[in-house]
């Protein structure tokens, strides 16, 4: 009994923050105002202050992370959407993404090593830059925590996206496909958004590069997990 | 260039109509899921839900209408989805620490690189093929 209640608690806490969020987010639009980094925050808090626990937490919220199943089944339709935007510009897209993901790859490796890092916190960085469903996905087949990925993909994307416009100043990037690039590989869900803002086209080439590194992403740390 | 999302046509669905796409979506990739648990495939059953989908839709086999709502729904909440994973945080408090300092200093570097050399590389492969 108890637990039902605590979870519809936790559940009715997390539903209200992240409703006001958003209104939030409608009047200010910046990076700090992101509903994901206020729900975030917020809940985090409110365990602190309540000498909650994250199992009691879960109880009421774990619908959602089963959601991410869902979710990542429902990125068929911006693919089957967009799908002569993929036919004409395959080659480029490829390209985009096979490069961002050897830098994250590179990077992530090359600075954890020199932190040395445990093997556990190596695998998490990993795949951060790509959707967190399915980095998560990744994460968990090539021996990281999905959890430690959640929270370091959600930085990356925050990051990306606060800094991606000043970015854009000082690049000699002239077309919007390359602007879309640089916010779908690089910030992800919060890059697409941002992307969004700027031009239609740059938002459309972001989520599809979004989505092909997270599919390529995960067929990767398959087919590492399997070796 | 076609629209990601028909803001017009999404309104004028109703709410259950959408709620029983998004379960249809949840069913499918419950089904996909316990199929790649069966066949102990190294892909996620989602993974594999998204490819399925996708060529039911190329194919025409299914009609785009009957899941469009309800996908743009979860996709448009996604964010909501991990915040209950990301809240792991509380149980890491090995992460408020110097650790944490150099895990955000990765995190930065790195998303720079990423986002600067794609852009660069996607911009000359632009020029290279326009010119």
């Amino acid at each position: 009994m108890i637990e039902i209640i605590q979870g519809s608690f936790w559940c009715a806490c997390t539903l209200t923050i992240y409703l006001s969020s958003q209104k939030l987010h409608r009047t200010y639009g910046r990076w700090w105002s992101s509903p994901m980094l206020v729900t975030w925050a917020g809940c985090g808090i409110l365990i602190l202050a309540l000498h909650a626990n994250y199992r009691e937490y879960l109880l009421g919220t774990n619908w959602m992370i089963w959601l991410l199943g869902p979710a990542t089944v429902a990125f068929a339709i911006p693919i089957y959407r967009q799908q002569a935007l993929i036919q004409k510009h395959w080659l480029l897209l490829c390209i985009g993404v096979a490069v961002g993901s050897l830098l994250a790859f590179a990077t992530c490796w090359g600075l954890a090593a020199f932190f040395h890092f445990s093997p556990e916190i190596r695998a998490s960085l990993l795949p951060r830059s790509v959707t967190t469903p399915l980095a998560m996905e990744a994460s968990s087949r090539i021996g990281g925590v999905p959890e430690l990925t959640a929270i370091f993909t959600a930085i990356t994307g925050l990051f990306g996206a606060a800094i991606g416009e000043s970015l854009l100043c000082f690049l000699p990037i002239r077309s919007s496909f390359a602007r879309g690039a640089l916010f779908g590989m690089g910030a992800h869900g919060a890059g697409v958004a941002k992307a969004r803002e700027i031009g239609q086209e740059e938002g459309v080439v972001a989520s599809l590069i979004m989505i092909l590194a997270g599919l390529l992403n995960v067929l990767l740390a398959g087919l590492i997990s399997s070796l | 260039m076609i629209e990601t999302v028909s803001a017009a046509t999404h309104q004028s669905v109703s709410i259950q109509q959408r709620g029983i796409q998004v379960i249809a979506l949840a069913l499918f990739c419950w089904l996909a899921q316990q199929f790649t648990a069966k066949l102990n495939w190294p892909i996620p059953g989602s993974l594999v839900g998204l490819l399925l989908l996708w060529f039911l839709l190329n194919r025409r086999m299914l009609p785009a209408t009957w899941v469009e709502h309800g996908a743009n729904d979860l996709l448009q909440h996604l964010m909501l989805f991990f915040v209950p994973a990301m809240l792991a945080l509380v149980n890491r408090p090995d992460l408020f620490s110097m650790l944490g300092v150099k895990l955000l200093i990765v995190v930065f570097i790195s998303t720079l690189a990423v986002m600067c050399g794609t852009a660069c590389v996607v911009e000359i492969g632009f020029r290279l093929r326009n010119d």
